[in-house]
């Protein structure tokens, strides 16, 4: 007998997959309904209280769902991004009590009592270089501008609120340190060879500040 | 992707644990424990894991944290960021700081917790080859009671362990003395991060000679298993290249490897080979010159 191993039962897989339900295999927003999650037939509700960007939001989710999907479609911030969808890509990076989390990994009921802050939560509040102005952008935004660390820009975000951390845990990385610190965020555009060249332009440039 | 529908209580404290356990038990439910959901929460999307209960216990402080007494006692709620950060696991397990800079990323790291790791029952799971090497214990609590079982008869088999569905793993504990002279190699499946396999060695060594070796290996059967051929091999052996090599081709013997999409059976073994003779060779060296 060959032992099941780990997910390549890839038969239980598509059967388990073929039973989910079309509407809720959807990546990204779901149906726009008014901030109404009807479609979400049956769930089981509860109460969240999270504070955003530094503003206190209370609302009744579904249980199941998950810190990303009430960060785009309840709060309506849509500059976290759906990737993958499977905690690999991590372009759903957002920093929950002030440490980078996969958003698409933590559900909205776990974030409960906890601070939560996007990519919006970067420029204009604080950590941004214009004192809240139009241009104004975090020291690793204005890096990934400068050292052009994207193409298409949908990982930027993950990448981002990713360096974020990076940097916060240790200001001074070689670019090694950069590159294996960054491999829970994945970019299908830039070979990475730009942003990492921001992320380590970026480090310099808070440094010196 | 969602998970299917379940109902979420959070508890407050280990006792309130216990007693949603029993709540659902008694309600006919299928009751998971979520700490970091790292593992369980992928697995819900895709309905490979449709509990009806979750319980959120990753609250609970008293479940966290490193402590040395007699041996090292580590909350199973620690979370691997917090670990790789314990100057108690940095200067003291070198093996296990070896996983975790290469355990999953770095977002997975700040939420995933080594109680979970080991409640899992995931076969390519990096930390258990790790506790596995260096003896370790799983300290569980039930209403009934409490109980300490060795890591080697907890791990069951794929996604299974000998843990009731009344039952918390609380902490684990690792027993005093040689982990200094350890190491942890893997090759990992380059998306996932997860071990293809990962070798764990600690070995202890007096005047060129191996006094005392454990080999642990994870990602190449159904569970992660001690390599006690090899282990017999090094004991007594001199604290050479040759021995090494020598323990190294017997890591795998009687074992039936796992094969899939990622990689076959035998590319394990002979990875499982390599990455012994790896380990063993940094194990060694840190034997001998101590961090």
């Amino acid at each position: 007998m060959q032992l099941p191993d780990r997910f390549s039962d890839i038969g239980v897989l598509r059967t388990k997959l073929q039973s989910i339900p079309a509407h809720e295999k959807q990546h990204g927003t779901p149906p726009a309904t008014g901030g109404n999650w009807d479609w979400m037939t049956g769930s089981r509700d509860v109460t969240v209280e999270a504070t955003v960007n530094g503003t206190p939001h209370t609302a009744e989710v579904p249980a199941r769902t998950l810190l990303v999907h009430f960060l785009r479609d309840r709060l309506r911030l849509t500059g976290t991004h759906v990737g993958c969808d499977t905690t690999q890509c991590g372009a759903c990076t957002v920093a929950m009590d002030g440490v980078a989390v996969k958003s698409c990994t933590v559900l909205a009921a776990q974030a409960s009592g906890h601070e939560i802050t996007t990519i919006e939560g970067l420029s204009g509040r604080g950590e941004g270089d214009g004192g809240g102005s139009g241009d104004d952008l975090h020291p690793i935004q204005r890096a990934f501008q400068q050292e052009h660390g994207l193409q298409c820009g949908y990982c930027t975000p993950g990448m981002v609120m990713a360096i974020r951390q990076l940097l916060a845990d240790n200001p001074d990385p070689t670019e090694a340190e950069v590159r294996h610190g960054l491999n829970g965020n994945i970019c299908r555009c830039t070979g990475y060879q730009n942003i990492v060249a921001a992320a380590l332009a970026a480090a310099a440039h808070l440094r010196e500040a | 992707m969602f998970p299917a529908d379940f109902g979420y209580s959070r508890a407050r404290d280990l006792d309130e644990a216990l007693d949603l356990l029993a709540a659902a038990q008694a309600g006919d439910e299928e009751a998971k424990l979520l700490a970091g959901g790292q593992s369980l929460l992928p697995m819900m999307k895709l309905r490979l894991a449709t509990p009806q209960a979750l319980i959120d216990i990753a609250g609970l402080t008293e479940l966290t944290g490193v402590a040395v007494g007699d041996g090292t006692t580590i909350g199973a709620l620690t979370t691997y960021r917090t670990l790789a950060r314990d100057p108690l696991v940095t200067g003291r397990l070198p093996a296990m700081s070896d996983a975790l800079a290469v355990l999953a990323d770095p977002q997975v790291r700040a939420r995933g917790t080594i109680g979970g790791a080991v409640a899992h029952g995931d076969p390519a799971s990096d930390l258990p080859a790790v506790l596995l090497a260096l003896d370790a214990q799983v300290r569980i609590t039930a209403r009934s009671g409490s109980r300490v079982t060795p890591l080697d008869d907890f791990l069951r088999g794929v996604f299974a362990t000998d843990l009731a569905e009344d039952e918390i793993v609380t902490a684990i504990t690792l027993p005093p003395g040689a982990a200094i002279g350890s190491a942890y190699e893997k090759f990992e499946q380059p998306a996932s991060h997860l071990p293809l396999a990962g070798v764990c060695a600690a070995v202890t060594v007096e005047n060129e000679v191996i006094t005392s070796a454990k080999v642990a290996v994870t990602g190449v059967a159904g569970r992660p298993f001690r390599a006690r051929h090899s282990e017999r091999a090094l004991v007594f052996a001199p604290a050479a290249h040759d021995s090494l090599t020598v323990a190294a081709a017997s890591v795998a013997e009687g074992v039936r490897p796992l094969s899939d999409q990622h990689a076959s059976g035998p590319f394990r073994l002979h990875l499982a080979e390599v990455l012994t003779r790896r380990a063993l060779t940094r194990a060694l060296a840190r034997a001998r010159r101590p961090l």
